[in-house]
């Protein structure tokens, strides 16, 4: 544990378990979503699904880095991972994004997909919240996380005939936010 | 369609088994079966077995989620 800086977070006004309890759902988030994202990548497939599983693989990329930047706070404010990875799975702040009952059904698939990015972006909007102007490197990460979630959702967003999304896909490198955390 | 107390309501908190219920703007919602509030929880700052009229307004997300849970009652005006 990083001693002055969760003491400094605290003098700020920030109740730390609390703020851990939600970086701890939120990694669960991102290592399930991960995990998730395995299972539709693997089933987007034909003309409308080869479409999608390039975007769906730099959300499943870009979704484990996230738990990978998360890890470290955490324990820096005194927090932990349970032991038990049944318990992390059910603790996840969001919901399991199972594979539709047809995978065939591409519109089935993107709603899952965005619904998954959409839960994020109001997580970590959560913690900016939260953090912003009293915890400055756990605002900052959740700000470069939050920046990589809105992208995809703008991603699956536009492929699901909400309007465009105003940016390319990745070309090779993930992560041009979180990249910094991962050092 | 039922009508609680705001003491009511407080019994149904999720904890010990008990079905987790939400007040928002009058109406009674049943939140039970949510992923989102095990335990009578929901993202560590919220609590099942109240009103959280004025909470909701802080949350990241509008009042267009509730319409994915039933609502199986209204809070009595004490």
């Amino acid at each position: 544990m990083a001693k002055v800086a969760r003491e400094m977070v605290e003098r700020a006004g920030i109740n730390v378990d609390q703020l851990l309890e939600l970086l701890v759902k939120n990694a669960a988030a991102e290592l399930t979503t991960y995990y998730y994202y395995t299972i539709l990548r693997v089933n987007l497939i034909g003309l409308e699904g080869e479409g999608i599983k390039e975007i769906a693989e730099a959300a499943r990329i870009e979704d484990r880095n996230h738990f990978e930047a998360l890890v470290p706070r955490i324990y820096e404010l005194g927090g932990e991972l349970p032991q038990d990875m049944k318990e992390f799975h059910d603790m996840s702040a969001c919901p399991p994004a199972y594979l539709p009952e047809d995978p065939t059904d591409i519109k089935a698939m993107l709603t899952v997909l965005v619904e998954a990015e959409r839960c994020a972006v109001r997580g970590y909007t959560q913690i900016c919240n939260m953090t912003a102007g009293k915890d400055h490197r756990t605002y900052d990460l959740a700000l470069a996380i939050l920046n990589e979630e809105i992208q995809h959702e703008s991603w699956f967003s536009e492929f699901l005939g909400e309007g465009p999304s105003g940016h390319f896909m990745r070309h090779g490198e993930t992560s041009p936010f979180v990249s910094k955390f991962l050092q | 369609m039922r009508e609680f107390t705001k003491e009511e309501l407080a019994r149904y908190d999720g904890q010990d088994g008990a079905p987790a219920y939400i007040a928002y703007q009058g109406k009674v919602y049943d939140v039970s079966d949510s992923f989102l509030w095990q335990k009578g929880r929901h993202q560590a700052l919220h609590h099942a077995g109240a009103d959280l009229t004025d909470e909701l307004d802080q949350a990241p997300h509008g009042a267009d989620l509730l319409a994915r849970v039933p609502v199986i009652g209204r809070l009595r005006e004490d």
